[in-house]
């Protein structure tokens, strides 16, 4: 077996195939044409050092997209909930049922993607300057932002649901429906770029890192290393955030409950996705 | 110089071999053993997955040429010179710091 034939079998191990392979081969074959005592080193080595490469600007990237894509769909979804709400107040749906999916979709779906979104845009842009990153990190990063995404298009769904009830205004209807169905093609234009760096990813060893790799010196030191009493201190933060909302509005009772409520969501989204996701590490 | 010690110096040397005109693999690997007398001889294969990561992250492009021999041919983007630019000041303030320190 020649050296490009060996080496061609260990990028298809290590996850590189089609065109990149192709042209891969085709480099090495004409660097050997060249010089066919060339140092190459041995061809596994060299497939996953091209993995590693390779698939640590797929992961970042796929972080950075997953990221914009949820920034531009979350102002969409921002000015699209902000014109409905007025609308799906006013008119009740005739199908309650879709309108009960519809508002789970949109409101959860979109905590959910927030939350994704956010870390892997923060975990791709604290490894900005990273040559490698082991691929337990790489398979956090594809996860952020395809739970991200996920969530954001099934968020612009829910907004889609709740829109299609009758006897609502056409404008707001349709700015709803619009707005939706912008943020949706936002978030598809990053899906081939998380799909093609969860097709590759680095082979090296190494921990996936937590919520401390990410925030670094914004956790008080009282919280580091511990992620159930980090995420303990995040819900009663945002409970009291909601409850002096709900008091500025002059509905304390309504503001102390839904600060309690997502107090909770906080913390059953941190033991059901936490380490899922990468928040912590067990 | 030992391969070792060019860790993460790779990057610049290579957008500094493509500045003046874009070449193809063998001709980068030549170039760097050129320009630095001989004491660069890096693995050889170690360039090909550099250059790929830095054309992935937007600072070179590439094409294959037209010639007797398909050849894969990169150059320097407008983003190449500018981190080649950042990275020439990087290593001009580390070079100075080091040189202060030993001298």
């Amino acid at each position: 077996m020649s050296f490009c034939e060996w080496l061609a079998r260990e990028l298809g191990r290590v996850g590189i195939a089609g065109s990149t392979r192709r042209r891969i081969v085709a480099e090495i074959e004409d660097h050997l044409a060249c010089d066919p005592e060339a140092q190459l080193g041995e061809p596994a080595a060299l497939a996953r050092q091209f993995a590693d490469e390779l698939g640590t600007v797929r992961a970042r990237r796929a972080g950075f997209a997953a990221f914009a894509a949820l920034a531009i769909a979350g102002l969409l979804y921002g000015a699209a909930f902000l014109v409905g709400v007025q609308g799906f107040a006013r008119h009740r749906s005739s199908l309650p049922a879709l309108a009960l999916i519809g508002g789970v979709l949109a409101i959860v779906g979109a905590q959910v993607a927030f939350v994704a979104g956010a870390l892997a845009g923060l975990r791709a842009f604290r490894r900005r300057r990273s040559l490698v990153v082991p691929r337990a990190e790489a398979v956090i990063l594809g996860r952020r932002a395809t739970v991200g995404l996920v969530s954001g298009l099934a968020a612009m769904a829910g907004l889609g649901l709740l829109a299609y009830r009758n006897g609502m205004p056409t404008s707001e209807n349709t700015f709803v429906v619009v707005a939706a169905s912008a943020g949706a093609v936002a978030l598809l234009i990053a899906v081939p770029i998380m799909v093609s760096a969860l097709r590759l990813r680095p082979v090296g060893d190494g921990e996936p890192g937590d919520v401390f790799d990410d925030l670094g010196a914004l956790v008080p030191p009282a919280l580091r290393g511990r992620p159930w009493r980090f995420a303990l201190a995040v819900a009663v933060v945002l409970a009291v955030v909601i409850a002096v909302a709900g008091i500025v509005q002059q509905d304390p009772y309504d503001g102390a409950a839904r600060g309690i409520a997502d107090a909770l969501a906080c913390l059953g989204g941190f033991a059901l996705l936490g380490r899922y996701l990468g928040l912590r590490r067990s | 110089m030992r391969a070792e010690a060019l860790k993460g110096h790779l990057d610049p040397l290579i957008l500094a071999v493509l500045e003046p005109a874009p070449l193809h693999g063998y001709a980068i690997i030549e170039q760097l053993k050129q320009r630095s007398g001989g004491s660069l001889s890096l693995p050889e294969g170690t360039v090909y997955p550099a250059l790929h990561r830095l054309e992935a992250g937007g600072f070179l492009s590439s094409a294959w040429s037209d010639g007797n021999r398909r050849r894969r041919v990169y150059r320097l983007t407008r983003a190449g010179r500018r981190e080649l630019g950042a990275r020439r000041g990087e290593w001009q303030s580390f070079a100075a710091a080091i040189e202060a320190v030993l001298a």
